[in-house]
């Protein structure tokens, strides 16, 4: 519940700073109409990046996935041994 | 097997970058460039930054939607 307050108090504050600036004028008015939408697409493109980045930076650990596989062969020696089917091989 | 995982991270962050750089540059900075300047033949009409984004939000929605749709059916008919 409190992570959705943080996010609805965060949009609450966006939307307010929005519409001060379309009351004070600083910035013309077509420009302002258009902060919205360019705020949701940098905000996907974010997302988009923080994807690849992680993909480009994942580890594979080499020598986790031999001893994995070491652990695999011996629980089908194992369970072999004790008359269970362990399917393919 | 990692080669092609790094390949398609970085694929998608240059895409990424490349629609934000020319969003930022189509909506943000043009406005305040002369309208006789060569940069402009480069960038749609300034209608299309607003369409293009909606239609591609519109479009996104839909197929969520059928997909859940699709998903809620499938499950339907495997109780039944």
């Amino acid at each position: 519940m409190k992570h959705v307050l943080k996010l609805f108090s965060l949009l609450v504050v966006i939307s307010a700073l929005w519409i001060g600036l379309l009351q004070a004028s600083i910035i013309p008015r077509t420009h302002t109409w258009l902060l919205p939408i360019y705020f949701i697409v940098s905000l996907g493109c974010y997302g988009l990046l923080m994807v690849g980045v992680g993909l480009m930076r994942f580890p594979t650990c080499p020598q986790e996935a031999l001893l994995l596989q070491k652990d695999i062969a011996e629980a089908k020696d194992f369970l072999k041994k004790k008359g269970v089917d362990v399917g393919s091989d | 097997m990692e080669l092609a995982d790094r390949a398609v991270g970085f694929l998608l962050t240059f895409t990424s970058l490349s629609i934000f750089t020319y969003y930022t540059f189509w909506v943000i900075i043009l406005p305040f460039v002369d309208s006789d300047n060569f940069i402009h033949n480069y960038f749609l009409p300034q209608e299309y930054a607003i369409l293009i984004p909606v239609c591609a939000g519109v479009v996104l929605l839909s197929l969520l939607c059928i997909f859940i749709g699709l998903v809620l059916l499938k499950s339907k008919k495997k109780k039944a």
